[in-house]
């Protein structure tokens, strides 16, 4: 179920629904530490696009606990991401 | 900037049902289909008077486009803790006996069962109240994603939050609306 073990000085992130079919991805390795703040300006560079299209509606959780980047003064805005880590880039939900 | 390749992280299906399960309370992920009378069996006590059981099942349409075939995937390590969280809030907020929530992944045929949610409390207020409270506060929080494909191939990422078509699979990403269903 896990994504494979990142390799030394990397995290791993996870992209389910909508993030998962804009990358064509179910998730990678990138290269840490990242700050939080900064991880959808990062995705955006790779993924021309998916800020706007994708993760403007997406939450963000790191080892399974979701991290509050929105805002200047957001709780989590000084948030590393560091090796080893599992990010995830949650969008909207739809059970039921 | 430099990355290593993808990894084999596969998207999400367990072969086997993924489960929490305490004496009150069983939440469950399952790529099987969903067994309603286990848990309608797990909610059974002496001291319940009551029994909810809600079906979901899945509908051949949205926004009067028909839906061919619909499947569900999951960060199943976060919703099998966000499913316990809410089943535990909502025995403790209603006073009830027991709760099982269960959610299928993968493929879902038309018509078949999706979600099933069993609650049992000492008097039928409570019961009916509680399930219908663990209904919303799942498709609210719970990540799973559900993804219907119409006729015609085009698939659509569904969002429960504004009932919104969601994200189109085909096509590069554009977002269409329809009306919440």
């Amino acid at each position: 179920m896990a994504p494979a073990k990142a390799p030394a000085g990397h995290f791993s992130i996870l992209y389910f629904a909508a993030a998962s079919t804009f990358t064509g991805k179910t998730g990678e390795h990138l290269p840490a530490p990242v700050r939080a703040r900064g991880l959808f300006a990062l995705l955006e560079e790779r993924y021309p696009g998916i800020k706007d299209k994708v993760l403007s509606s997406c939450a963000l959780t790191v080892n399974l606990e979701y991290v509050d980047v929105g805002e200047d003064d957001a709780e989590d805005a000084d948030r590393q991401i560091g090796e080893g880590d599992e990010v995830a880039i949650i969008p909207p939900v739809s059970s039921g | 900037m430099s990355t290593t390749e993808p990894p084999t992280y596969n998207p999400s299906i367990p072969s086997d049902p993924i489960t929490k399960t305490t004496p009150t309370i069983h939440v469950e992920l399952t790529p099987h289909n969903l067994d309603t009378l286990s848990a309608t069996r797990f909610v059974r006590s002496p001291s319940a008077g009551a029994t909810v059981l809600f079906i979901g099942t899945t509908r051949d349409s949205f926004a009067n486009q028909p839906v061919s075939s619909l499947s569900y995937t999951s960060y199943a390590p976060l919703a099998i803790s966000t499913l316990y969280r809410i089943a535990n809030e909502i025995l403790t907020k209603h006073a009830c006996t027991k709760i099982a929530i269960v959610h299928k992944l993968g493929e879902c045929p038309i018509g078949e069962e999706s979600i099933v949610i069993a609650v049992s409390a000492p008097h039928r207020q409570a019961a009916w109240r509680a399930g219908e409270e663990a209904l919303e506060e799942t498709k609210e929080k719970a990540e799973i994603w559900k993804l219907e494909r119409f006729e015609g191939g085009e698939g659509v990422w569904r969002a429960n939050r504004d009932g919104k078509m969601g994200f189109r699979v085909d096509g590069g990403g554009g977002g269409g609306e329809g009306k919440g269903g």
